[in-house]
């Protein structure tokens, strides 16, 4: 059951950074412009974030789709999601009305202060969809348990010492005569 | 005897039993090393997996990066001719006592708004000599059509090629023409006939504009005016001061209430 529910926190936290990436990447100095609008990182470094950004979130998007490396991915995905939370905040702190740039666009807006609170309300929901997945990475469909067998019985863990038996406990009779037989074909 | 029979037999029976236990034990200790050395091996390959994929994704953020930072224009950022150092076209008296500078995006429904509202009391202040107004076009609604930095580069391409005066009925026209953010939006050809319907000629204009001469100054006049503070069009500022209105009768009431 919560591996289902990992595999739908995966889809839809997923599912946005993809969106909100490939939204932002055919147009990079409308996102540089969004990050400088916030007017909260020093000019130097604003050009790099706003042409990285869209290429982190659509790349971060796809691992946890597929699910692979699900639990670094949600480590940033939740760090990205805690700095959108504080510029947000920040913006309406500061009396600005932008348009946050989540999707696209960015910039001054009539409105903003209205839409302010949903916009956190969504980043505060994914966030904790993220933490979920740092806590507990495995999940159903994803591609990781195919790529990494061992790992995908969550019981079992390459790093506990106690499981080092545990594989050759699944060999019965059957199996120990066909080592036998390897071997000897061996010799 | 009987049972010193048996009792041999028995120790027979235990010794075959026993050899049979060390056999299988054998068998099940060479298995369990193979096993612990398979194991292994899949321990290692999915170590690989795991640095391929570390790899793969940090490839893909670093191309990625160096792709989208390449996205933008490469043509050169030379000015048209008649254009302001600042990205604009100045219209009237430079030495007129007021001075406005309007940010506008051609395809931004308020820039319209505000420029069908004061446009005729605005030229009329021009043509009294009361005040001059700088145009800065931007491309900053590029994310919802390409027809903003299209427009801009078509502006540009007029300023060049038939001069300041073409060039202010050209914008004139492109408000009045002004798609909806929803679209359709208007191709290459129809912003050629916009152009020759403002005093522009085809031949002169029509290259410029499906080749986007002046991409690149388009784009560095967005970027200057996104360092200068402008994070939304229209930004009006009046003899350098922004100004403050909420609404477009607002603004329109600072740009033209004291000299109209």
């Amino acid at each position: 059951m919560k591996d289902w529910f990992g595999l739908v926190a995966r889809l839809v936290t997923g599912g946005v950074w993809i969106v909100a990436g490939a939204l932002k990447l055919p147009h990079p100095a409308d996102s540089v412009r969004a990050v400088r609008a916030y007017d909260l990182l020093p000019e130097a470094i604003v050009p790099a974030v706003g042409h990285l950004l869209p290429v982190v979130e659509v790349v971060i998007g796809l691992c946890l789709v597929l699910g692979v490396m699900v639990r670094g991915t949600s480590v940033v995905s939740g760090v990205l999601f805690v700095a959108f939370i504080i510029g947000i905040s920040s913006a309406w702190a500061r009396g600005l009305s932008i348009d946050c740039g989540c999707f696209g666009g960015g910039g001054e807006i009539p409105d903003a202060a209205a839409q302010y609170p949903g916009e956190i309300a969504r980043d505060v929901g994914l966030l904790v969809l993220s933490l979920w997945l740092v806590v507990r990475p495995g999940s159903r469909l994803a591609l990781e348990n195919l790529l990494f067998p061992s790992m995908a019985d969550p019981d079992n863990d390459l790093d506990d010492p106690d499981d080092d038996t545990e594989p050759t406990d699944d060999y019965d009779e059957g199996s120990l005569d066909g080592a036998e037989e390897d071997l000897a074909q061996d010799r | 005897m009987a049972q010193k029979k048996t009792s041999h037999r028995t120790a027979e029976e235990k010794a075959a039993a026993q050899a049979k236990r060390e056999a299988r034990r054998t068998r099940t200790e060479r298995s369990r090393e193979q096993a612990e050395e398979r194991r292994k091996a899949a321990q290692r390959k999915q170590q690989l997996t795991r640095v391929g994929l570390v790899a793969g994704v940090l490839v893909l953020i670093v191309g990625g990066y160096f792709f989208v930072s390449n996205l933008g224009s490469d043509k050169p950022t030379t000015a048209p001719a008649g254009a302001s150092g600042t990205y604009g076209l100045v219209v009237g008296d430079a030495d007129a006592p007021q001075e406005i500078v309007v940010y506008e995006d051609f395809l931004c429904p308020f820039c319209g708004q505000l420029e069908l509202t004061v446009r005729d009391r605005l030229d009329a202040a021009i043509e009294a000599g009361e005040v001059s107004v700088e145009y800065r076009p931007l491309p900053f609604l590029e994310g919802i059509d390409d027809y903003s930095p299209e427009s801009a580069n078509a502006f540009a391409v007029v300023l060049n090629e038939s001069g300041p005066e073409v060039a202010k009925a050209f914008h004139d026209l492109l408000f009045d023409n002004q798609p909806s953010e929803q679209g359709p939006f208007p191709d290459s050809d129809e912003l050629v006939d916009l152009a020759v319907e403002a005093g522009a000629a085809e031949a002169d204009v029509r290259p410029g504009i499906e080749d986007m001469a002046f991409e690149g100054w388009v784009d560095a006049a967005g970027e200057a005016a996104s360092k200068a503070g402008v994070n939304s069009t229209p930004t009006v500022l009046i003899d350098g001061e922004t100004a403050t209105g909420q609404t477009i009768g607002e603004i329109a009431a600072e740009m033209v209430g004291s000299t109209g």
